[in-house]
């Protein structure tokens, strides 16, 4: 448990295994936790990456959210959905927070160069599409309409309010409303994803 | 934020693309709606997936900082479950049904999904048909939600005769009762299934199912008053009068 974590291939508990864990986590079991970071770490800093883009803010914004891991275990409820998905709801939200609110400074002083600073969309597109790891994803993602991805994307993996994504994609909101929701149930479908 | 097209704002949320604003207005909608809860749940953990392929290799350092960190933090305790802090009842209400029936909170939000659903295939035409097919089914969701959330709700589940089981959801206060099935025998084009009210030792007639139906709610049509029980059977295409045939379904409502 003392080596890190392979980027393209997580650690993988079995079903339920981290739903377990984080009930010992809860109970200051630091050996558990350790299991967890191998099963989480690699995601959670990706993720983060992804959206944050700065390396040291990502590892600062990622090593919060461990650390909330560890202090919130307790209040994880595994009837609202699985460890995993607690986790990475936990990081996006925390993600997201900080570039909305680096984007609210920046817009204060700079309009300008917060411009700068968003890259242009198909680049990040371009960016994403490569450096997915996983084939499957890929493969759902290639699974939905143009607008159905270019929205999810957006909104993921740049932390796009939806008020923005239908900015940038010249789409009404309420399309944008409604494709957000239909990208991600396909996205449910094709990844035969339980809950 | 309106009421009719609060249902869709899911995917939005799970994807942390509302203003906190909207969000806040999303979670209170949220905690009494069964089908929101249930699909956002669904959707954060199809965005979990999505997190899964960023995956990257954190350093050894970052590790150690992160293990370095934790004897320094205090962990939080479990929450009291909620209902001992507050009298919210319908919230409440929600969570424990769909901790014990959950098929039937699927049943019910296969309402809003079947047409909502369909609202993607071709927007541009049908926007104003499918617009009110949308309202419509939200308000029968709405309904079925406020009858399933209503603290004198009752439910009665049976096996179906040829096949299939079924739950019948009564509530008093509201006056409604709704039939939730799942696994009919698939009828063949000129039959139908028809719901009854047992009342005074007479069926009266209290709706048909959606023809080729097999899985589903439907609400009944007329009120539970003075009803001893619900049936159901299986009828000549467009339904009848009086049941022509032995329910397939025959359940007591509790008497007030």
């Amino acid at each position: 448990m003392h080596s890190a974590v392979r980027g393209d291939q997580p650690a993988a508990p079995g079903p339920g295994a981290l739903e377990t864990l984080l009930d010992r986590v809860s109970r200051g079991d630091q050996q558990a936790f350790e299991t967890v970071y191998s099963a989480v770490a690699g995601p959670v800093l990706g993720l983060v990456r992804r959206l944050l883009r700065d390396p040291a803010q990502s590892e600062e914004v990622a090593q919060e959210v461990l650390i909330e891991v560890w202090r919130c275990a307790a209040r994880f409820d595994p009837d609202r959905g699985s460890a995993m998905a607690w986790i990475m709801t936990m990081a996006h939200r925390r993600a997201v927070d900080r570039v909305r609110s680096a984007q609210a400074s920046s817009d204060r002083e700079q309009r300008a160069a917060a411009q700068d600073h968003t890259p242009a969309f198909d680049e990040v597109s371009e960016q994403v599409e490569r450096r997915l790891e996983r084939e499957q994803v890929r493969r759902c993602l290639d699974s939905l309409t143009e607008l159905q991805r270019e929205s999810v994307m957006l909104a993921y993996y740049r932390g796009c309010t939806y008020q923005e994504t239908a900015d940038l994609l010249g789409t009404a909101l309420g399309t944008i409303k409604t494709r957000l929701r239909d990208g991600l149930i396909r996205l449910r479908d094709c990844l035969a994803v339980t809950s | 934020m309106t009421r009719a097209d609060v249902h869709t704002f899911t995917g939005v949320y799970a994807l942390h693309a509302l203003s906190d604003r909207e969000a806040e207005e999303f979670e209170r909608h949220k905690a009494a709606c069964a089908c929101c809860t249930q699909e956002v749940r669904e959707l954060q953990e199809t965005t979990a997936r999505l997190a899964l392929a960023t995956s990257e290799t954190p350093s050894a350092e970052f590790r150690t900082r992160v293990m370095a960190a934790l004897p320094q933090i205090r962990q939080l305790a479990p929450l009291v479950p909620e209902g001992r802090r507050f009298f919210g009842l319908r919230p409440l209400r929600w969570r424990l049904l769909q901790r014990r029936m959950p098929q039937l909170v699927v049943a019910v939000c296969l309402v809003i999904a079947l047409v909502t659903g369909g609202f993607a295939i071709d927007e541009q035409r049908q926007e104003q048909r499918q617009r009110h097919a949308t309202e419509q089914a939200q308000a029968e969701a709405a309904a079925l939600n406020a009858l399933l959330a209503a603290p004198d709700a009752t439910f009665r589940s049976t096996a179906v005769q040829g096949g299939g089981s079924g739950t019948v959801v009564n509530s008093q206060a509201l006056q409604r009762t709704a039939f939730v099935y799942q696994g009919l025998t698939e009828l063949s084009a000129d039959k139908v299934y028809e719901l009854w009210y047992s009342r005074g030792g007479q069926y009266v007639p209290a709706g048909l199912l959606p023809v080729g139906a097999v899985d589903g709610t439907t609400v009944l049509t007329g009120t539970p008053r003075g009803a001893a029980g619900v049936g159901l059977t299986v009828e000549p295409a467009g339904g009848s009068a009086r049941p022509t045939t032995t329910p397939v379904v025959l359940v007591g409502l509790p008497t007030t």
